[in-house]
């Protein structure tokens, strides 16, 4: 699996059409495509205020000056460039217990840069663990895709999940506020609620994508059961039964709302996703939905 | 149960086996196993199982149970289980079809309907009076005994190699047939039943019954009638005569295998022209022969017929192919013909062209050359006759001898067959130099006198001329270039015989000395064919229409192998033999195969088994469980509706 393309050509032939969406406003660099509601300079009208001293005569409206004897300036609605940060999973729970959810881990966020690529977005690839790991920054246009495919393709899943340590990490790395996409399977023994509302209150614009293998939320194993974690080696001896599995996936499902309501309280995203869906649908369907590309 | 021919008891331990094979396929499945998960904090969230302290406890009964059931149902059904009475063990039966080529004849009054088809009907008749569970070997018998089935309960199979089965070319050879089926009903390993003829039982001759083995004690016999009266050409042979080479010497022979004497005139034909034609008188039984001459050096096709009408046409009309005189083309070069054209224009196999010595080429349009007296420019090309040549032609002399007499004739070599003669006084003679790989043919006290060269173009020189001489006046003159040219061109004067019969075993005598390897047997597609040659007598056998060629030496046979071969004798079953069609079975009330249903069942258990504890199929699971969720849903409504 590991020596297979991420993605196929048409498949990044269908992902040219989208582009990345996030709803706050956020300063930046001239030059984006989402429009913010801070005023700058842009080509689209905003609103007028009264000129003060130090502003720029260019931008002052003299008709209205010529008809009420009154400066005003006009305001425009400025386009920024915002960085978008993609923060990936490589705990080894998601290469267990089989190595589908990684690779497709993989191959949604390698989805997500070829389509800031094309529309000439900053994206900021961030594996973490139980800490940042080496990130990979790509910008400038499709022709730097290939690059970040290597880069995703050499990922390797291990280590355990420590969202807190990771999210103060990245808090101290990245004063820039902006889109921060989270892909992970958020099972983090410690809890990821608080470090995920950390990031929220820090400004950043939040997307989840949780990610589960079929056995992540309904096991098909019955009977007797030595169940050892992927990350922590913890063992458990089990008698599984239907009401035991059944319990389980309640509990799963339980965790995935809090997830989606954390998230949307924070003013973000939410996208729950099994790894045995088409990415063609989740990109076209469930994130589109959500609003993250359009 | 046909399973394996097993008794319910050992069906049993094979299903007790089997289902012991899958508790513990079962147990080994269920026990417990180490998977490695992404996290366990949602099993701890949820209620917490138990963990077992007995690795073999049975977690899942219901799925073993429904997979015990499941295989129990497929095995019941590959045993072919029935509900209903039946007999004990089955019969195997053999039943033997006369397929030879008398089953052609047509009855008088049945409709143009052959004899076969009685056979077949006689059949369906007898199988279909089988009980049902009784396995019944197709056997098709004419001078081999071919097994069109092997044995089978299936009666749609049966009927169908019944329906396939037609008329042979060959006669029936009985006794092979039962000895067949006897064999077979040894070696099958099941009940014995009954070995069943249906036929008329008109056989070979040489291949009655009765003079080998008895009949077998489990015979039936299911005679077709075939009060046929018919009279058929036997044999018809012609070869070329021995004193006139462009003449073929014909023998015709016919039979009447009826009851009735009969008189019908026999036809011959060449090229379409009637040659001759002669009134037959058969006897009832009894054969008569004919004979024809027919002078022709033409290949053409020679046609006999018997003009009549009977119920078996197809041994009425015989037609031979006869291929062309072929003639050695010999180039004679002499200034006197007069003396040679004698000896060369007695026998029409010869066809001498005289030139002048000064006409001399080496190698003229001809197959051989008599160089006559003189020394050519250059060497013959062909194979050539030296008379009297002078010294330094193709053999040198050693001294030139008057009036020396003949001593020695090599009469070992084919150049000297037949010549004894001590009488020969040459009145002058050249003695030759004879090489250490030359043939001396003759010899005088002084040396050879006749020299043959093996080597091509061959050579036969003669150091004297016969035919200018007292000498031509002696009967080994012509008998030593009749001996030259065979030697020389050995194809044209080879003995050709044609001779027309039956398909089967065909016997020709050769002559005693002739070597089995010297005789080679080959069917006209150029197979050849295996062979005895015994006291004489070569024997072969051939099953198939067609022509087959024999060569020997100097003979060359052709059989043409194309009258169907009908048995001379009616085979009479001896006493105790049943029979005729037995009465049905006595009908067993209908068993009713559960099989189908068994093995359904069986299938759908196994089915249902997997959907509800397969380990890979959560996702039908899930769908199962939400088609169960209306049931449910109003499960659940009456339950809260009976409460209020």
């Amino acid at each position: 699996m590991a020596t297979a393309p991420l993605l196929d050509r048409q498949f990044l032939e269908r992902l040219e059409r989208l582009t990345i969406h996030w709803h706050k406003s956020f300063p930046g660099l001239v030059g984006g495509h989402n429009r913010s509601q801070f005023a700058g300079g842009g080509q689209e009208f905003l609103d007028h205020r009264h000129f003060h001293h130090g502003d720029d005569l260019r931008a002052v409206n003299w008709r209205a000056y010529l008809r009420l004897e009154k400066l005003f300036l006009k305001m425009f609605q400025v386009e920024p460039r915002v960085p978008v940060r993609l923060l990936l999973d490589v705990s080894a729970s998601m290469a267990a217990p089989r190595p589908d959810k990684f690779w497709y881990a993989r191959r949604l966020a390698a989805a997500l840069c070829y389509v800031g690529l094309v529309r000439l977005d900053t994206i900021v690839l961030q594996p973490f663990a139980d800490g940042l790991g080496e990130r990979f920054l790509c910008g400038g246009g499709r022709h730097r895709f290939s690059p970040a495919v290597a880069y995703l393709t050499g990922l390797e899943a291990r280590g355990r999940t420590g969202f807190l340590l990771s999210v103060r990490e990245f808090l101290s790395r990245y004063s820039q506020r902006g889109l921060l996409m989270v892909i992970s399977d958020f099972l983090d023994e410690d809890g990821c609620e608080k470090p995920l509302q950390y990031l929220a209150d820090f400004g950043h614009e939040l997307v989840l994508v949780q990610l589960w293998a079929e056995e992540d939320r309904s096991p098909p194993w019955a009977g007797e059961l030595d169940l050892v974690d992927a990350e922590t080696g913890q063992q458990v001896r089990l008698q599984v039964d239907d009401a035991a599995r059944r319990e389980y996936t309640q509990a799963f499902d339980t965790y995935a709302a809090s997830l989606q309501r954390l998230a949307e309280r924070a003013g973000g995203r939410y996208l729950g996703v099994a790894a045995d869906r088409p990415l063609e649908e989740v990109m076209f369907g469930g994130l589109s939905r959500a609003g993250v590309v359009e | 149960m046909f399973f394996l021919n097993l008794s319910a008891a050992e069906v049993l331990a094979l299903l007790s086996g089997a289902s012991a094979l899958v508790v513990a396929l079962y147990l080994f499945d269920r026990a417990r196993r180490k998977i490695r998960v992404a996290t366990l904090r949602f099993w701890v969230e949820a209620r917490q199982p138990a963990p077992a302290h007995r690795r073999t406890r049975i977690q899942q009964p219901w799925s073993l149970l429904l997979q015990l059931i499941g295989i129990a149902l497929l095995l019941l059904a590959i045993g072919q289980l029935q509900f209903g009475p039946r007999a004990g063990t089955p019969f195997d039966h053999v039943l033997i079809l006369d397929t030879s080529s008398w089953m052609a004849a047509r009855q008088p009054g049945s409709g143009g309907g052959q004899l076969i088809d009685q056979v077949r009907e006689q059949a369906r008749a007898y199988v279909r009076a089988l009980p049902r569970y009784d396995r019944v070997m197709l056997v098709r018998a004419d001078a081999l005994a071919t097994p069109a089935t092997a044995f089978e309960s299936s009666r749609a199979r049966i009927e169908a190699a019944i329906a396939q089965s037609a008329a042979g070319v060959s006669a029936l050879n009985l006794q092979q047939a039962l000895e067949f089926a006897r064999q077979a009903q040894r070696v099958g390993g099941g009940r014995a039943g009954e070995i069943v003829f249906i036929g008329a039982g008109r056989i070979a001759a040489s291949a009655s019954p009765g003079g080998g083995d008895p009949a077998p004690p489990n015979l039936r016999f299911i005679r077709v009638a075939d009060r046929i009266e018919n009279a058929g050409l036997r044999r018809i042979e012609l070869k070329r005569s021995p004193s006139a080479p462009d003449t073929w010497e014909i023998y015709v022979s016919a039979r009447n295998y009826g009851v009735r004497p009969r008189t019908t005139p026999l036809t011959l034909g060449f090229g379409g022209a009637p040659v001759g034609s002669r009134q037959l008188t058969l006897p009832p039984g009894g054969e008569a022969e004919a004979t024809f001459t027919l002078r022709t050096t033409a290949a053409g096709v020679l046609e006999a017929r018997l003009v009549h009408r009977d119920g078996f046409p197809l041994d009425d009309r015989v037609t031979l192919e006869l291929p062309a005189q072929r003639r050695l083309r010999v180039a004679v070069y002499t200034a006197d013909p007069a003396a040679l054209r004698p000896l060369l224009e007695a026998d029409p196999r010869l066809s001498a062209a005289f030139r002048r010595p000064d006409q001399y080429e080496p190698q003229p349009e001809a197959d051989a050359m008599i160089v006559d007296g003189f020394r050519p420019k250059a060497p013959p090309a062909l194979d050539a006759i030296w008379i009297n040549p002078p010294d330094g032609g193709p053999l040198a002399f050693r001294q030139r001898v008057q009036n020396a007499r003949l001593v020695r004739w090599n009469s070992a070599h084919p150049l000297g067959a037949g010549l004894r003669s001590k009488d020969w006084i040459l009145a002058s003679a050249a003695v030759l130099v004879a090489g250490s790989e030359d043939i001396r043919v003759a010899e005088t006290e002084a040396g050879p006198v006749i020299v043959a060269r093996a080597a091509r173009p061959r050579a036969v020189v003669l150091g004297f001329d016969p035919a200018r001489s007292p000498l031509r006046f002696e009967l080994a003159t012509p008998l030593l270039f009749a001996n030259a040219f065979r030697w020389l061109a050995p194809g044209v004067f080879r003995r050709e015989e044609v001779s027309g019969g039956s398909v089967g075993t065909v016997r020709m005598a050769l002559d005693r000395a002739t070597p089995p390897e010297a005789v080679r047997v080959a069917h006209e597609g150029g197979a050849t064919l295996p062979f005895t040659l015994q006291d004489g007598v070569l024997t072969f056998f051939s099953g198939t229409r067609g022509t087959v060629s024999v060569s020997a030496g100097d003979r060359e046979a052709t059989h043409s192998l194309t009258l169907p071969e009908v048995g001379e004798a009616r085979w009479e079953p001896p006493p105790g033999v049943r029979r005729g069609v037995p009465p049905a079975a006595a009908p067993l009330p209908a068993a009713f195969d559960l099989w189908p249903w068994l093995a359904l069942a069986g299938g759908l258990v196994l089915w249902v088994e997997w959907l509800r504890y397969g380990r890979q199929n959560a996702g039908v699971r899930r769908g199962i469980n939400a088609g169960w969720k209306p049931v449910r849903w109003l499960a659940a409504w009456r339950t809260r509706r009976s409460e209020s």
